[in-house]
């Protein structure tokens, strides 16, 4: 368990399933993440066997993310990692909704940073947030992420295309 | 055959091994690339698979000739996603003595017109490193626009350099 200031991040379980499945088929959960289409318990389920089965390593890291009273409130992952320009991307979901807006996001992103910095020795931690997720946003930057630019028109969604602005953070621009 | 102005794009033959293999063993070349290791040849990979496979909307390769017939480099469009009409454009310019003469800004705004005006996307993206002057000067002489500097992401020569994000846009695309 990696220790975070209001949350703990954990090994992914079976029995996170329910939430999961409930998450990715929420509209105002996935509104806000790179998830289209309508998802099966089934397929769910696979995607979580086969991720909870296997040790997880350098290549995938995926830590289910509990508050301190264990309730399992998102999942947050780095992927992408390129061990040459140790460097990864990182994506974050907080699906219970009545979690929002009170500083878990913003802990779970700080405590992951802290791993991929501390333990997995990496110098880069990349993100993509949707222009119109402003909350993401300031979390991001709360959590010491730095604005890169701006992808324009690279997500349509809704009926119209929104801007992906890239955010990343550097080891040594990093403050724990 | 896709045709340009300096160059033609056409499907990769298997008659190009030889010179895409050397090509990407190129130190001069893989520079500016995101190719790290040596290539075989002889090995199992995406080298020598490129000609058995039919060129589709999730995978555009091309390889680009003069218009005398002389094979220069390749250009390809990959990350297709249809929802978002967006994709990512890489090209190599694998023969050093076409180099500097328009053959690659060519090349690249003729596949552009492949992307918008045949595969009817809306925006290609692409990755150059920040020290790739020449490159970045002929991607925006095609039309791309400076959108993102993504700080010490790429690590070689023993030091980390950003990488810089560059885009097209259907709207603002001029053939």
């Amino acid at each position: 368990m990696i220790e975070g200031t209001l949350v703990n991040l954990r090994a992914p379980e079976m029995g996170d399933l329910e939430r999961n499945t409930r998450w990715i088929n929420d509209r105002e959960v996935t509104r806000f993440l790179s998830v289209r289409y309508e998802l099966s318990s089934a397929a769910e389920e696979g995607w979580l066997r086969e991720l909870a089965s296997k040790p997880m390593s350098y290549e995938r890291p995926f830590f289910a993310i509990a508050t301190k009273d264990d309730v399992h409130i998102g999942n947050v992952n780095l992927f992408a990692v390129v061990p040459e320009d140790r460097k990864c991307e990182l994506g974050i979901m907080i699906g219970e909704k009545a979690y929002w807006s009170q500083g878990y996001g913003t802990d779970a992103l700080r405590t992951i940073v802290r791993f991929a910095f501390e333990e997995m020795n990496l110098n880069r931690v990349q993100l993509h947030v949707f222009a119109y997720n402003d909350r993401a946003f300031a979390a991001y930057r709360k959590a010491g992420f730095v604005e890169e630019g701006r992808r324009r028109q690279a997500h349509y969604a809704d009926g119209a295309y929104h801007d992906a602005i890239v955010m990343s953070v550097l080891r040594d621009e990093w403050q724990p | 055959m896709i045709e340009g102005t300096l160059v033609n794009l056409r499907a990769p033959e298997t008659g190009d091994l030889e010179r895409n293999t050397r090509w990407y063993n190129d130190r001069d070349v893989t520079r500016f690339l995101s190719v790290r290791y040596e290539i075989s040849s002889t090995e199992k990979g995406w080298l020598r698979d490129l000609p058995s496979k039919p060129m589709s909307y999730d995978e555009v390769f091309f390889a680009i000739d003069t218009k005398d017939g002389v094979h220069i480099g390749n250009v390809n469009l990959s990350g297709v996603v249809p929802e978002d009409r967006a994709c990512t454009l890489g090209i190599t310019i694998g023969e050093k003595a076409y180099w500097s003469r328009g053959y690659g800004t060519d090349a690249v705004r003729t596949v552009l017109r492949f992307a918008f005006d045949e595969m009817n996307l809306n925006r290609v993206q692409l990755g150059v490193l920040a020290y790739n002057h020449r490159a970045y000067a002929a991607y925006k002489r095609a039309g791309f626009v400076e959108e993102v500097r993504q700080r010490q992401a790429r690590y070689a020569h023993g030091a980390y350099h950003d990488s810089i994000v560059m885009s097209v846009l259907r709207e603002e695309w001029q053939p």
